[in-house]
């Protein structure tokens, strides 16, 4: 199981890295179709937006640890283990039933964009728009997991800084 | 207000999920969630708030560009160069390395828009220089790496700004010419502090470079001297968009490691995609769950009921703007840069709006103060991040930056009561307001 795990987020890396990418090289093609070859292009900037929206999502949901993210860490860090393993069953809960409870209407609307296709690609938008349904599923399995591994007893472990989220 | 309304039941799972160490991204999505479900209306839309506000926020494209061109600067050995150039001209003076840190920084600074970035990019050859044969205290070298970071995000490029320019229809340009004086003057009453510093506690002096050997030094620091040249020109230029300048810096930055320093790998490039990938999914889950909260926020009427509510008090524009001072150096002790802005800022803004004050100048301010906030204890991650690259225990380190936080206090006053320090720049250049 934890090999898969590891598997399932050495690929999101992969994945997320190459949107990185993708957006940078796209965005230097769409200034020199534009000043080299005075030839404005559309799909490029479409394709950078893309790149943007799965690169949170996918990365969020399926390669960032939970102490990556940016996050309230003064609190929970002092606690004892005993603690620290309610508050994973806890949060866990919440947000399960939380996430879960807009999973359905998550999925109606994303089915419902069916009608619009995107500008230049022309791709279809619930197709496009399907990596948030992914993001949500990969939440609430996630927690789901950490409220089983809470319950039997295992405590994540702390996190060095430099792996810790940082924005500003 | 009603303490059992939607709202504030949202309110309290948003506080009480982030305090249980739910990433803050996630928290606000799932209180806004909350707040649809008790309200009784649809919870698609929470869906329909993220994915439409990331698809269209194009402007959001200029950070993880931004943290791309500073992580391409690191690959590099362009840091090493741009350290013997400072050295050159500061380090002559007492207390010269620290002189040093100050200088590197503001430089620096104009090529990345992140504090963090900066700390982390210097931060470890910093110590090592300053406290190598006992030079300086190792607490001291690292309270003024993490002073000198913050002028990271104010000087231009700035993520910071960018969001702000996001949640404020302003100007990104504007906003980064408005940073510049604010971030030259922050650099300022450092460099001041530690010249008086440095007598009173006898601080070593660098050997002089010779004057012959100064071509040199610059030439070799030039192709990153250049860099904020090519930045500025582009935006101010109008021969690109801000977020395509991004776009060329960062191909700039690795241009120049590659071809100069030939010291650039696959790998190393690998490397730097995956490091700003990682800042870029971190701050990029907070703004989605600022979008969805927004909408929350936005249908509550919040920023309107509390302009009304402070127009009540009759309050004058620099009442106003010293309240929001307190405020967000309040705020800023116990919430991240990121959720200030993208929360607090836009409920804030109107009532500014009312009163008359700039929003170019209500932005710089307010990005200013929320910088503080990372070397302000007790969450200041700036402090977490030097007191672990410096092995230096967190007392010693804030005991340090206290007369730091002092002076740049002073210089954040300074920018509130004197608009024109900010808006100088931008008028210049045709800002009308």
């Amino acid at each position: 199981m934890h090999r898969l795990i590891e598997w399932i987020r050495q690929r999101a890396e992969n994945l997320v890295a190459l949107f990185l990418g993708v957006m940078f090289l796209a965005f230097i093609a769409q200034i020199i179709f534009r000043y080299v070859f005075n030839w404005p292009v559309g799909w490029s900037s479409e394709l950078t937006v893309i790149c943007w929206l799965y690169m949170v999502l996918l990365g969020s949901g399926l390669w960032l640890r939970e102490s990556e993210e940016i996050r309230f860490d003064l609190v929970t860090d002092r606690l004892g283990p005993h603690a620290k393993r309610w508050v994973a069953v806890v949060l866990g809960l919440v947000v399960v039933v939380l996430f879960g409870l807009s999973l359905v209407p998550t999925v109606k609307y994303i089915a419902f964009m069916k009608v619009e296709s995107s500008s230049y690609l022309k791709i279809r938008m619930d197709v496009l728009y399907s990596v948030y349904g992914v993001f949500v599923l990969a939440v609430i399995v996630r927690y789901a997991w950490s409220v089983w591994r809470a319950l039997r007893g295992e405590v994540a472990t702390e996190a060095d800084i430099a792996e810790k989220g940082y924005g500003l | 207000m009603n303490f059992a309304s939607p709202f504030a039941i949202a309110l309290y799972a948003i506080v009480g999920l982030s305090l249980l160490g739910l990433p803050v991204g996630h928290a606000m999505i799932g209180g806004s969630i909350l707040y649809l479900f008790v309200s009784g209306q649809d919870m698609g839309i929470a869906a329909e708030q993220l994915l439409n506000g990331m698809y269209t926020s194009y402007l959001l494209l200029a950070i993880p560009l931004f943290v791309l061109a500073a992580e391409f600067m690191n690959t590099g050995s362009i840091m090493d160069k741009l350290l013997r150039f400072c050295n050159a001209i500061v380090g002559r003076f007492r207390g010269g390395l620290a002189q040093v840190n100050v200088v590197q920084s503001v430089i620096f600074a104009s090529m990345s828009g992140s504090a963090l970035a900066d700390a982390a990019g210097s931060g470890k050859l910093m110590q090592t220089l300053m406290t190598k044969d006992g030079k300086y205290p190792p607490a001291f070298a690292a309270a003024l790496t993490a002073a000198s970071s913050i002028i990271g995000p104010i000087m231009p490029p700035s993520i910071p700004l960018v969001l702000y320019a996001l949640v404020s229809n302003t100007s990104v340009g504007y906003l980064f010419l408005g940073g510049v004086v604010p971030a030259l003057l922050l650099g300022a009453v450092q460099m001041a502090l530690i010249g008086f510093v440095a007598r009173k506690r006898n601080f070593p002096v660098e050997p002089k470079v010779a004057l012959a050997d100064m071509p040199r030094v610059t030439w070799e620091a030039l192709p990153a001297l250049l860099m904020p040249i090519i930045l500025l020109g582009c935006l101010y230029s109008g021969i690109t968009t801000p977020t395509e300048a991004a776009a060329v810096a960062a191909a700039y930055a690795l241009l120049v490691s590659i071809v100069l320093y030939r010291n650039v790998t696959a790998r190393d490039v690998y490397g730097a995609l995956r490091n700003s990938a990682r800042i870029t999914v971190s701050i990029g889950m907070l703004i989605a769950g600022a979008l969805v909260f927004n909408y929350v926020i936005t249908a509550e009427n919040i920023p309107r009921t509390l302009s009304t509510a402070l127009a009540a008090y009759q309050m004058s524009p620099l009442t106003f703007l010293l309240v929001v001072n307190v405020l967000l150096l309040v705020l800023g002790c116990f919430l991240e840069g990121t959720t200030i802005i993208l929360v607090i800022l836009p409920v804030l803004l109107p009532t500014a709006t009312t009163l008359g004050i700039d929003p170019v100048h209500f932005g710089v301010m307010a990005v200013l103060n929320i910088m503080l906030g990372l070397v302000t204890p007790p969450y200041g991650l700036l402090l977490f991040m030097m007191s672990k690259i410096a092995e230096v225990p967190l007392r010693d380190l804030v005991r340090e930056v206290v007369p730091f936080l002092w002076v740049m206090v002073g210089a954040l006053a300074a920018v509130t009561l004197f608009p024109d320090l900010v808006l100088f720049l931008p008028r210049l250049m045709g800002y009308k307001g």
